[in-house]
């Protein structure tokens, strides 16, 4: 055998947008604001996903305005509504839907008052990167005159949104049930390098294709799965939270071990859009899912490789090696056994 | 957490020495402190106050290094990262390079000294076994009444185990000396969970140097570390390829040696497969940096890994 | 301890202040200086969260005693671009990009990359991954990090326009739309105020005392050492709960600190808020607390056993929660199987590892309100507890939630927060608690670590008959997310494949081990661990290729679940198109097929770590192995 020996491996997976087996909601509020700008209010902030972007995205794109006109006012229990938590890949379905319907609901106030002001039909006005009109005529105008259109109407454009995904609990005994009302799917295949003399296992290359409904923001989802990627790497290869009798044994990160930039392998990313048809932006997510069929693949393809088989994580250079060591002996084993 | 009543700065030897010869017990020398801090850290030793802490890093006699009579005088603040950058440490210590590179990230590598390295005698050190390939020797100094009082001691008799020194109480290490081996190619094998910052479960070194017909081996250094309570020298490896001429088979015999050097109380049987891969792999990368051929082209494509 | 007088530069200008000798350098800058954008992630230079340059080198200030800074000239984040400048190239680039995410190691490592192309400025890709190997990042998976460090190596060389730093446009469309991330200034700025940066006039700072045992009761607690010792405010424990003591995801069976027992190493028993964190450490040594041990059990098959040591009393046998799905008939299923395929898997705790140790600030404001300021993924969850703990009704309790540095569910559970309140209500100033990094692992949730048995039922075509699964993990102490984790777990076990008959069970359960929670993907990547791994083992006693055995069991366009749900458009078949399209995969049974493989080794894989790109000869560095 060479030292380093090379192989693939592919893992498919699915997985449930929004909370499970129950009825998920949440709700924003919005106002086109003087200016031509808007504020956004709703009760997360940020993890790192890039919520905020993507609500601004939202908000600029139903309200006809640029993302960097949109404030938004998060994250606080007592002067935002309930958005609940920022977890189970429902940041993007739940809060970006809501905020879809909060501008929409500014936006039929502005409309409204805006049509009545040109006196076209209400359905006639588009709006777009800070720009109004009503299609099929000259009328035109900046969202900033709008706005103080609306406002001299006695009008302030402001609305809300509340979005439901409908899921139900499982039956106690059958478990049967709708736990979610909109589900993504994934595949990535993994190429890994063996070394044969320590073990140790690179992955070299990650082609990850991955339902998300629709992409708000392409780059934002592919950083996603490239997070997802490598915490699905870590936890193939080298993290291992070791207990003694309740005792951690792994204090610190010099003990716990993180992927860093020299175990990154090449993340290659094919974004699939199957759009959501329950919901107004018809996007789904990808937090969540992006990490569920790393370590299969990588496991998969050092089977590829060098013919071992490692069903317990994570796949550490000293288990590699052992596996190895335990099938060239049973290959030894059955070679005597044959003569 | 690291707590300390008084932080001195000496900038001279006799100064340094009288601070720590006055220094209340418990107090410790420093100089990179890359190791100190996170050591006095829940899961080591918890919360630490030291009476006194001695950084020795602005102690003028301790900086820089000079090379004569074939050997490399390292002060004791030369940082692992110089011998990455510095043109003439590269050229005299040729496997420290390598060895560098594993050690930690280019950040503590700024901070971090060798001697500091040496002195703390993990045994999974990486400082440790290329020391003891260059025959490395550690240069003390003490103060005898207002004299100063220097002595030298071999790195392998200086290292008695985990943790253990033959340093002595009012003891500074001001320098290692070590072979200066131009004209080697040298070379560094680790391993560990990682590639970045991290701990080695083995390592390995060697230095050659190729005589001029490109096939025979005038001189061989190797050293493992990590696989027992101090850092290894193979001497009887070296015997057995010094004045050879190299070929694939010599290669294989050496490395099916050192499997019996392994006295680890953990991982052994791992440790001892990956040993006997590491040697073939140090010497391989050795030659490829010696620039001659390899004995089978095939395993061209063992090395650098 | 004896302060000294430290002069030093920092950021071009002159600082001439007392320093303290234990502080680090990074305590000084961001202490004395209030320069935050230096972040503490690990205190132990694993990180590189704290990454600042001395003298033109960069080191990790948290290994820095800030003597040994004196008279240096000091560069931090904030130094890069002064204020009222424009971001430097490198900044800009990672905006460009979206190579930050939760932002908190971006300081450090915009420092890092900063210091990479100060060093060389022509450095290749390999080289620069080495420069950023002591910079971890738990987010981005550093793509497009290193994306972000190339272009603006090209852009400083000349080589590339620095119009490509610029935003893409509106088009036609801001959905679809590559909008540069609206927090990436302020996070490569290092601007950007995280819990832990947080300060307020008359802040105390918390310690918290956590149990050594990993099971033993409370005997007495005394506090009375410890609240008079000078700086100190208050000491709090249970018994400071105004009203119903409990937390959890779905039960809430933790108290904000242990009562009579303590159910794991780490658990919170007391904490005290002082005028520093050193008085507050002093404070916690003088709390006199006296455990006796009673018998513990670590291990789940051993906590199912009859007789095992039981750790909740509301539940006698250690279960947190039985999830069973059942579909179709399984032993028909397995009748009608050509082939039985039986194997067990197991995988370990993982914990979160975001850059951010949890932190929190909480303080009363002039309304009576209890405010907390924290990391916290569940805002409002967390009030309608606090509420309840508490005792105050649910407008008299404010959650903010602060920039979150890396979550990954971790931070969904109100491990500290209930803590936080309890001891600004008594102490009547703002308190403020940062955890360590081994404080964070200790003490909070980890990935439930699994032992699954899983038995397939195939027949000769390459159709799946039957299915059973049986997953039973580790919950550690207390119940958190577990529930949830095993209900997810159990409902997306057998993978997207059209089943007839499926036998689905998992079991949560209760053990003296740190306890398990929340973490992305919540049970799903553990039971899909073992079926895709499951699937490739079928598939090669069935000599069929991996993707063609997948493809004949995927469900389809109006599939029904394994819990009987009837799905609309289905896209598996389309994302393994794609991902099979796009690997360029050489069809084939699965088996060892190593370096035979054609296509392996392409331009859209990178080669293997060889380090030392920075020194290694050209010719050297460009081979490879031949594949």
């Amino acid at each position: 055998m060479q030292r380093m020996m090379r192989g693939r491996g592919v893992a498919a997976s699915w997985y449930g947008i929004a909370r499970t087996a129950t009825i998920d909601r949440a709700g924003a509020w919005a106002e086109l604001d003087d200016g031509g700008t808007a504020k956004i209010v709703t009760g997360v902030t940020e993890i790192g996903e890039g919520i905020l972007t993507l609500l601004s995205q939202v908000a600029a794109e139903e309200l006809g305005i640029k993302p960097e006109e949109v404030t938004i006012g998060d994250n606080d229990t007592a002067r935002s509504p309930e958005a609940a938590h920022a977890g189970a890949t429902r940041q993007t379905y739940m809060i970006g839907n809501s905020v879809a319907l909060a501008c929409r609901d500014a936006r039929s106030r502005l409309d409204k008052e805006l049509a009545s002001h040109w006196d076209v039909d209400q359905d006639s006005i588009h709006a777009f990167d800070g720009e109004i009109w009503s299609e099929g005529s000259n009328l035109k105008m900046t969202m900033e005159e709008a706005v103080d259109v609306c406002k001299k109407r006695g009008v302030v454009p402001v609305g809300s949104g509340s979005f439901t995904a409908h899921g139900t609990g499982l039956d106690p005994v059958d478990g049967s049930g709708s736990p979610w009302q909109a589900y993504v799917f994934g595949c990535q295949v993994a190429e890994v390098a063996v070394d044969t003399v320590t073990g140790e296992v690179q992955v070299l290359g990650i082609w990850a294709s991955h339902d998300v409904g629709r992409a708000i923001n392409p780059r934002g989802v592919e950083g996603q799965i490239e997070g997802g990627v490598v915490q699905g790497l870590g936890q193939a290869l080298m993290e291992d939270y070791q207990l003694e009798k309740g005792h951690t044994k792994t204090h610190g990160f010099a003990k716990y071990i993180l992927p860093t930039s020299l175990d990154i392998p090449q993340i290659n990313t094919t974004i699939v859009e199957d759009p959501d048809p329950k919901s107004p932006l018809g996007a789904k997510g990808i937090g969540e899912p992006a990490l569920v069929p790393t370590a299969p693949a990588i496991m998969n393809a050092i089977y590829d490789a060098v013919g071992v088989r490692i069903t317990s994580l994570p796949a550490t250079p000293e288990k590699v090696l052992a596996a190895l060591a335990a099938k060239a002996k049973s290959a030894s084993g059955t070679m005597q056994a044959a003569e | 957490m690291l707590t300390c009543d008084k932080y001195h700065m000496p900038t001279s030897i006799p100064e340094a020495l009288a601070i720590w010869q006055d220094a209340a017990e418990g107090s410790r020398l420093v100089a990179g402190a890359t190791d100190i801090l996170p050591w006095a850290r829940e899961g080591r030793a918890g919360d630490v106050n030291l009476p006194a802490m001695i950084d020795l890093s602005r102690v003028a006699e301790l900086q820089g290094y000079k090379v004569a009579n074939g050997r490399v005088h390292l002060g004791a603040n030369v940082v692992y990262q110089d011998f990455l950058t510095d043109e003439t440490l590269r050229q005299h210590l040729p496997c420290m390079p390598f060895c560098s590179i594993w050690f930690a990230d280019d950040q503590i590598r700024a901070q971090a000294t060798l001697v500091g390295n040496l002195v703390n005698a993990s045994p999974a050190a990486d400082g440790t076994p290329p020391m003891l390939a260059l025959n490395a020797e550690l240069e003390i100094v003490r103060l005898d009444g207002k004299a100063l009082k220097r002595r030298t001691i071999a790195l392998s008799d200086f290292v008695k185990g985990p943790g253990k020194t033959d340093l002595q109480p009012d003891e500074i290490v001001t320098a290692v000396i070590c072979d200066s081996l131009p004209g080697y190619g040298g070379s560094f094998q680790k391993v560990g969970q990682r590639r970045s910052l991290v701990i080695s479960s083995a390592c390995a070194v060697a230095c050659i140097k190729m005589a001029e017909d490109d096939e025979t081996v005038e001189d061989i250094r190797l050293a493992l570390g990590g696989v027992g309570p101090v850092p290894v020298r193979l001497d009887d490896i070296e015997m057995l390829l010094r004045g050879k001429r190299i070929t694939a088979d010599l290669i294989t015999q050496a490395s099916a040696m050192p499997a019996g050097r392994v006295a680890s109380r953990t991982r052994q049987e791992y440790r001892r497969t990956v040993v006997k891969g590491f040697i073939e792999a140090a010497i391989l990368d050795a030659l490829i940096e010696c620039g001659v051929p390899l004995p089978n082209a095939a395993e061209v494509e063992n090395a650098h890994v | 301890m004896s302060e000294f007088e430290l002069e030093m530069t920092v950021n071009g200008k002159p600082i001439h202040r007392r320093a303290k000798p234990h502080q680090r350098l990074l305590d000084f800058i961001r202490d004395d200086l209030n320069l935050t954008g230096t972040k503490e992630g690990c205190g132990a230079g694993e990180c590189g969260t704290c990454s600042v340059f001395v003298d033109g080198k960069l080191i990790k200030s948290c290994l820095m005693p800030v003597a040994k800074a004196q008279g240096v000239q000091i560069e931090t984040i904030e130094g890069l671009a002064p204020h009222g400048s424009d971001l430097t190239t490198v900044q800009k680039a990672f905006h460009k990009t979206g190579a930050s995410q939760c932002g908190y190691c971006i300081p450090g490592m915009v420092m890092a990359a900063t210091s990479a192309l100060r060093e060389n400025p022509d450095a290749g890709i390999e080289e620069i991954k080495e420069r950023l190997g002591g910079n971890i990042c738990r987010c981005t998976g550093y793509t497009k990090i290193f994306e972000a460090v190339e272009i603006a190596r090209d852009v400083i060389a000349g080589k590339l326009s620095s119009t490509v730093l610029d935003a893409d446009g509106a088009g036609k469309s801001y959905i679809g739309n590559n909008v540069r991330r609206l927090d990436a200034p302020s996070k490569v700025a290092g601007k950007l105020r995280y819990a832990g940066d947080m300060v307020m006039p008359g802040m105390l700072h918390m310690q918290v005392l956590r149990s050594p045992h990993a099971h033993a009761l409370v005997k007495s607690i005394n506090t009375s050492a410890a609240e008079a010792l000078p700086g100190v405010a208050c000491v709090v424990t249970a018994a400071d709960v105004p009203g119903e003591d409990g937390f959890g995801v779905f039960v809430h069976d933790q108290p904000v600190m242990a009562d009579d027992r303590v159910r794991y190493v780490g658990e919170a028993v007391a904490a005290v808020a002082a005028d520093d964190v050193l008085t507050a450490k002093r404070a916690l040594e003088l709390i006199e607390l006296e455990y006796e041990e009673i018998p513990a059990v670590f291990d789940v098959e051993e906590a199912m056993k009859k007789g095992a040591p039981v750790i909740h009393d509301y539940a006698a046998g250690n279960l947190v929660k039985h999830i069973p799905i059942r579909k179709g008939d399984i032993e028909k299923g397995f009748a009608e199987a050509d082939l039985i395929v039986e194997q067990a898997y197991d995988t370990q705790p993982v914990e979160h590892a975001y850059l951010e140790p949890e932190a929190g600030i909480a303080f009363v404001d002039h309304d009576d309100v209890v405010t907390v300021i924290s990391p916290s993924q569940n805002i409002t969850h967390h009030r309608h507890m606090l509420a309840k703990i508490i005792n105050k009704p649910i407008n008299k309790v404010r959650f903010i939630m602060s920039p979150v540095g890396g979550g990954f569910g971790g931070k969904e559970d109100m491990i500290y927060q209930g803590i936080l309140a309890l001891a600004t209500m008594k102490a009547g100033q703002p308190v403020r608690l940062v955890f360590t990094r081994e404080e964070s692992i200790i003490s909070t949730a980890k990935r439930h670590p699994a032992q699954i048995k899983y038995k397939m039922g195939i027949k000769n075509d390459g159709r799946i008959t039957a299915v059973s699964f049986e997953m039973i993990s580790d919950g550690g102490a207390y119940g958190l997310s577990t529930e949830g984790v095993m209900r997810k777990a159990a409902i997306l076990s057998c993978g997207p494949y059209d089943i007839p008959n499926v036998q689905i069970d998992t079991y949560g359960v209760y053990t003296n081990n740190t306890p398990s929670g929340a973490f992305r993907t919540f049970g799903a990547m553990q039971s899909q661990f073992a079926t895709e791994s499951h699937m490739d083992i079928c598939a090669e006693k069935l000599g069929l290729d991996p993707f063609e055995f997948r493809r004949i069991n995927m469900m389809r366009d109006g599939a029904v679940t394994h819990t009987m749900q009837t799905l609309g458009s289905v896209s598996i078949g389309r994302v393994l198109d794609a991902a099979e399209k796009a690997s360029r995969w050489e069809k084939g049974p699965v088996g060892v097929r190593g370096s035979e493989r054609k296509d392996v080794g392409g331009d859209d894989t990178r080669p293997p770590c060889t380090l030392g790109a920075r020194f290694r000869k050209e010719e050297k560095n460009g081979r490879q192995e031949v594949a």
